[in-house]
């Protein structure tokens, strides 16, 4: 998995590629966790290049959704492959993430 | 008979050669040291030892390569002072290019230097927090077979005719030796993490029925949990919530490893405890909802918990997050989707409930995404619709817990399963 920050209009973008699983997760987990220690928001997690998600990874996107509601930020995930989709709408994750097809569709949402 | 030819030698030359071939003794002792031992600090230690005495030197450190941090740290430092060595290793780290010994790492070029005062390299802070003093340094690079593994230290050397190819040769030997010992030290260590994944795989198990079997009037429930080799957090239980009544619990913890494993039997006792207390799936799954709201690192659990009424065969089901379920009636399969909330820990909601009237020869199949997600050899995964189409074909006729988890291993051609195998059916007859 690799991690690219990238700023859109006046949102920081995290572009996510790769395989996102328990061995990956730690790495993303501590990028979210500083992002919601210097309190970012909104963050935008552009999940284009995003070949699976395991439920390790999908707990780190908790903790770091957890982190951001404590301090009214707001977490939006966008570009979701349908593979990866499908394992948030099997999940009823969907209803747990805000989910968006682009960056700005993200931002007027 | 022949006489070979006199020559005459000088005292001086011979001495020469007996010095010569101490040398060589010396480094034959070094060479058979290098390979005797796999073990690290045994290893490095008796080198040094010999390296010291037969350099006739004060000191000398190795210093290795920490790649994660990309330093160069004091491993072991052989002087007089033995406070030095603990010093060292907790104090000081170099960069690449830091120091003589970042030169040479750097450019993984040995460097002589009879006078260190008069070298702009020389990095005197060491000198400083151990209080010796430096005079000359040698200095050389070790490289192993996957790039750079360290540098290696002589300093107030009183010698200084010892054979540069042969020091070279010396010093890749030993840093091939390190090497080795670096992989078996890692590989005792995967050893030894295997060894506990396999014990608390073991103590996982012990957290699910004692029977796989549960039967009761018209109904049977029936559970197939194989763990996999990283320990994932399948969970999947029977309760008695009240007279008449029994329940069917299948669940999945987020993640994989101890902490799944962990954090599942503190699931289960909090949902026993809970199930005995509560008739209703919905409230028992808001309850637990409500314990797991403080999950540490965003873990979570999918479930879907039922609970059938014995004399009637109604069910009362509520899910969180789980994948459906398969409903197996006169020889058609429906996928089920129960009416389900996100997965339990991560909202404050209120789960809801559905209910579902068994009929005489209803098969249930409830199953966890460990069985779909298996991946075969050219990395493909089963996927839920396979599932559902084997089912199918095959019916649920007896053994077919068994028959999906051979399906699922012809499918995955022996790649190692990446998460746990949970399936749970359930018969009215």
């Amino acid at each position: 998995m690799t991690i690219e920050m990238d700023k859109y209009r006046d949102a920081t973008v995290m572009r996510l590629s790769g395989e996102i699983d328990m061995y990956s997760s730690p790495g993303l987990r501590k990028e979210l966790l500083s992002l919601v220690a210097e309190r970012v928001s909104p963050l935008i997690v552009d999940f284009r290049g995003v070949s699976y998600i395991d439920s390790s990874g999908i707990a780190t996107f908790v903790e770091g959704l957890k982190g951001m509601r404590s301090f009214g930020g707001r977490l939006k995930f966008v570009a979701v492959p349908e593979g990866i989709m499908e394992i948030f709408t099997f999940s009823k994750l969907d209803r747990v993430f805000e989910i968006y097809g682009s960056a700005d569709e993200a931002l007027s949402g | 008979m022949t006489e070979g030819a006199r020559i005459t030698v000088s005292e001086d030359y011979l001495r020469g050669l007996e010095k010569k071939i101490e040398a060589l003794t010396d480094v034959v002792k070094l060479f058979s040291t290098i390979s005797a031992t796999l073990d690290l600090e045994v290893l490095i230690k008796l080198v040094m030892e010999q390296a010291k005495r037969m350099m006739e030197a004060e000191g000398c450190s190795i210093l290795l390569y920490n790649r994660k941090t990309k330093k160069l740290e004091f491993e072991v430092t052989l002087c007089d002072d033995d406070a030095a060595s603990g010093i060292l290793k907790e104090k000081v780290s170099l960069d690449l290019g830091q120091g003589i010994a970042g030169w040479v790492a750097a450019n993984q070029e040995p460097l002589v230097i009879d006078d260190v005062t008069k070298d702009s390299r020389f990095y005197s802070g060491a000198d400083r927090l151990t209080g010796f003093t430096t005079r000359n340094l040698s200095a050389f690079p070790l490289v192993g077979r996957r790039g750079l593994i360290g540098v290696a230290e002589i300093i107030n050397t009183r010698k200084k005719d010892l054979d540069p190819e042969l020091l070279k040769i010396l010093c890749r030997q030993f840093a091939i030796a390190i090497e080795n010992a670096l992989y078996h030290r890692e590989s005792l260590e995967r050893e030894r993490l295997r060894q506990e994944l396999r014990i608390a795989s073991e103590v996982q198990k012990s957290f699910l029925p004692q029977e796989p079997v549960f039967s009761k009037g018209r109904l049977t429930v029936s559970a197939v949990n194989i763990p996999a080799s990283k320990v994932g957090g399948d969970i999947y239980d029977f309760t008695e919530p009240a007279e008449g009544k029994a329940g069917v619990l299948i669940g999945d913890v987020s993640g994989k490893g101890i902490s799944a494993a962990l954090y599942m039997a503190k699931i289960i006792s909090d949902f026993r405890y809970t199930a005995h207390l509560e008739e209703s799936p919905e409230v028992v799954l808001n309850r637990l909802n409500s314990r797991l709201s403080a999950a540490p690192m965003g873990m979570f659990l999918t479930a879907i918990y039922m609970v059938v009424d014995l004399g009637t065969g109604e069910a009362a089901l509520s899910g969180a997050g789980h994948p459906p379920m398969l409903l197996v009636r006169d020889g058609e399969v429906r996928v089920m989707d129960v009416l389900s909330g996100p997965p339990l820990g991560i909202l404050p909601l209120q789960y809801p409930c559905r209910t579902l009237s068994l009929r005489e020869g209803d098969t249930l199949l409830l199953l966890t995404d460990g069985v779909f997600e298996a991946k075969n050899p050219e990395g493909e995964r089963i996927g839920f619709n396979r599932i559902v189409e084997f089912v199918r074909q095959r019916g649920s006729g007896e053994g077919l817990l068994e028959g999906i988890v051979e399906y699922v291993n012809g499918f995955s051609r022996g790649v190692e399963k990446g998460d746990d195998i949970t399936l749970v059916e359930v018969r009215w007859a």
